[in-house]
């Protein structure tokens, strides 16, 4: 199964994917932090979009799309991008280091905590490419 | 191009024989074709280095060069750098230091110091403003680099005075001898520190008051401004205030790029216990950061045997003195890293150096005799301590030692096991896990360095799309070396203007920056030809002292596959990288040097005629 980003059915998707994919269970069983995901319009976005993830020991608890961000205040990590530059990692366009390290990708949250865990960050993204075939 | 005159400030010239000083003034083309720091000192000591020059001689120069925005609190420029004759190398030598020093120096109205000659008993300087005095230094011989300057600004008694010295493997010529200033801040590379030895010089003491020359202040202040704001919102920024240059160590072994074992192995499964994230979450207690910098990596630590805070290891000193000799103990890094600082001596070459005689103990040819019954055991804390300490009082095989890795294994007919290029060790960034690093190893103009370009980030994920540089397989070989090569020239501009690499600062900014700062109307363009003028002078340099094509190599470890890790079996193909490094360069391919219609479009026709003949 795979589904059109952005679309709530993309999200649920990608929560189905990392609860059942092995390898990301395995890379991730240490992982312990949700994040907030604030995309800004651009393109064929025209308003801002937010999803919310909650992940824990190489599973995903809890997925919202378009949550308030008052309704999750205190997020392990916030990551917020462009709709290109989003669509850009999903698509392989764009390797999410690249994005982080030129802050295409910002993130606010635990740094020590996020180049503890590059390759859980770097597995997750392969779970968000696989199940995205589809870009608006 | 227009240019509006900076009027740069003039060189203080002193002859420690003589004790005589003067001002040297730039002269007006070299300010607008070379700038400052690294790039000014080469055009300015262009003709003093040659090959018969001995480094440690009277005659040898050690330049103090500052850049045209130093203290001038713009993205991380609170920096200067320290060039000459490498001692290891043989070379052309700079290394790039932080702290405050350098912004003092420029407040007495000078934008160098350069010093010449021989004092016949230890001295140190105190300028302050502009007045110079040479002092007795006999009763500070022998003092470790934190004590000295204590004791030095205390004599000064000037409490805003600033303050670099040497400690005691610069007074006893360790090759690898290095400068230090304010919080453990480390000109550290190349041997600086024995070239100041040489000449007797313990320390220089500076304090200034003037209002340091900016060409359109108004418009610096805003570029300055949001260069700064957007600094500290930089991921790389935030890693590097909150985790230290450490911080990438995970990903670095993650990738296999880290090496281990004296470059023997791709991971270190303990790097979890060595690294900048650990540290932070143990034994931090505070960030230092040189003047005006908002990233603030550097490190306040306390362990628990410690009465008070000290410096924190950054990333070499940490897989240096830990993954590369086995140390999964985050405190004795600390303590090893401390040591090297208090005897002034580089954490790079000491623990590589070290790592050789570890790796050559294991194979028989340095035996339990020449170390003075010492066992060295990988991951042997005490045994490396004593090493150090060795080096540092050139004490028994830390004589030897003393002399770099590529003379310890000579000495031992090994010179082929050190892991060295051109008489400078290796940094720890491992071209077998990030490919670009071969060419920035083997043809870096002091040796083996990661901050002529430090290519592992692009390598790691950071494209430089606003200088052409877009992001390549890690393992990419040959269709590289032009991305490499203007890598090169893009840090041969920070390395003038002296800006932190650390600084993510895009070109479009940082040409405004440097246009105000000096009333310039540089392009990008314009910009990168600078720092390609400035490469191939250096080049020259080396060319005219006897560096050829055949000395851009790499040593022998690194051309064999690592047997584990993120990057095993991979080994970098230097000599086709080379040559397509050398096509996009414009040297010639048998000699290695700059062709003269390349010396001559980027109007350096004094050097072509040197390489080339003619008049």
């Amino acid at each position: 199964m795979s589904a059109i980003f952005p679309s709530e059915e993309w999200l649920k998707e990608l929560e189905s994917k990392l609860n059942s994919d092995e390898r990301y269970n395995e890379i991730a069983r240490n992982w312990e932090g949700d994040l907030f995901f604030f995309i800004e319009p651009e393109g064929n976005l025209k308003e801002q979009l937010t999803f919310y993830l909650d992940l824990w020991h190489g599973t995903c608890r809890k997925v919202e799309y378009k949550p308030r961000a008052d309704a999750y205040p205190n997020p392990a990590f916030t990551l917020s991008a462009t709709y290109n530059n989003i669509t850009a990692i999903l698509t392989g366009k764009m390797n999410p280091m690249t994005a982080m390290m030129t802050t295409k990708l910002k993130v606010k949250g635990s740094m020590s905590y996020m180049m503890r865990n590059v390759p859980t960050v770097l597995d997750f993204v392969r779970c968000a490419q696989e199940v995205t075939t589809e870009i608006l | 191009m227009k240019y509006f005159d900076l009027k740069m400030q003039p060189i203080l010239k002193i002859d420690l024989t003589t004790r005589k000083a003067e001002e040297y003034r730039i002269p007006k083309q070299w300010e607008r074709d070379f700038l400052g720091g690294a790039s000014l000192a080469a055009r300015i000591l262009y003709d003093e280095l040659t090959s018969e020059l001995d480094p440690l001689s009277p005659e040898a120069p050690l330049l103090f060069m500052t850049g045209p925005m130093t203290g001038t609190s713009g993205p991380t420029t609170g920096r200067f750098v320290v060039c000459g004759k490498g001692p290891a190398t043989g070379l052309w030598a700079e290394s790039n230091i932080g702290g405050f020093w350098g912004p003092e120096l420029r407040s007495t109205g000078y934008d160098g110091l350069w010093v010449t000659g021989r004092a016949s008993e230890p001295v140190y300087l105190w300028l302050n403003g502009s007045r110079l005095e040479v002092r007795p230094a006999a009763h500070l011989w022998g003092m470790n680099t934190y004590h000295t300057q204590e004791k030095v600004k205390e004599e000064v008694g000037e409490k805003s005075a600033r303050v670099c010295v040497i400690g005691q493997a610069g007074e006893r010529q360790v090759l690898f001898a290095s400068i230090l200033c304010d919080h453990g801040r480390m000109a550290g590379r190349t041997g600086m520190g024995a070239v100041m030895g040489s000449k007797n010089l313990k320390a220089i003491a500076v304090h200034g008051e003037r209002e340091l020359p900016i060409f359109n202040l108004p418009r610096y202040k805003a570029l300055r401004s949001e260069a700064n704001r957007k600094l500290k919102e930089d991921n790389e920024a935030k890693v590097m205030r909150e985790v230290g240059t450490a911080g990438a160590a995970n990903y670095a072994e993650y990738l296999g790029a880290m090496p281990a074992k004296y470059y023997s192995r791709g991971s270190f499964p303990a790097v979890d216990e060595v690294s900048g994230a650990k540290m932070s979450e143990t034994i931090l207690v505070g960030r230092s950061a040189c003047q005006g910098c908002v990233i603030a990596c550097g490190r306040v630590v306390k362990t628990p045997k410690d009465v008070a805070k000290r410096k924190g290891p950054e990333h070499e000193t940490m897989v240096g003195f830990g993954a590369n000799l086995l140390n999964d103990n985050l405190e004795s890094i600390v303590d090893l890293g401390d040591l090297c600082d208090r005897y002034g001596m580089d954490t790079i070459s000491a623990s590589n150096t070290i790592g050789l005689a570890f790796h050559l103990y294991e194979k028989g040819i340095v035996t339990k005799e020449v170390t003075g019954g010492l066992e060295l055991k990988w991951g042997d804390v005490d045994a490396i301590e004593q090493l150090v300490r060795m080096i540092g009082s050139r004490e028994g095989i830390g004589d030897l030692l003393a002399l770099g890795s590529k003379r310890f294994g000579a000495h031992f007919g090994a010179e082929e096991d050190a892991v060295q290029v051109n008489g400078l060790e290796v940094a720890y960034h491992d071209p077998r896990g990030v490919s670009g690093m071969a060419l920035s190893y083997a043809t870096s103009p002091r040796g083996a360095c990661h901050n002529q370009s430090d290519y592992f980030f692009v390598d790691w994920g950071h494209s430089r799309e606003d200088i052409g540089i877009k992001f390549m397989d890690r393992h990419a070989q040959a269709e590289k070396s032009a991305n490499v090569a203007r890598h090169q020239d893009w840090r041969t501009v920070d390395n003038a203007i002296v800006m932190c690499l650390f600084a993510n600062v895009d070109a479009e900014e940082k040409a405004a920056l440097i246009n105000a700062a000096c009333g310039l109307d540089w392009t990008v363009a314009d910009m990168m030809k600078f720092g390609e003028r400035s490469w191939n002078l250096k080049r020259a340099i080396n060319n005219r002292m006897g560096l050829t094509a055949q000395d851009d190599k790499l040593p022998k470890a690194l051309l064999a596959p690592f047997p584990d890790g993120g990057s095993a079996g991979f080994v970098p193909d230097l000599e086709g990288m080379l040559f397509t490094y050398y096509e996009a360069r414009g040297w010639d391919q048998e000699t290695g040097k700059p062709s003269r219609e390349k010396l001559s479009e980027l109007g350096l026709d004094f050097a072509a005629n040197d390489l080339w003949g003619g008049a």
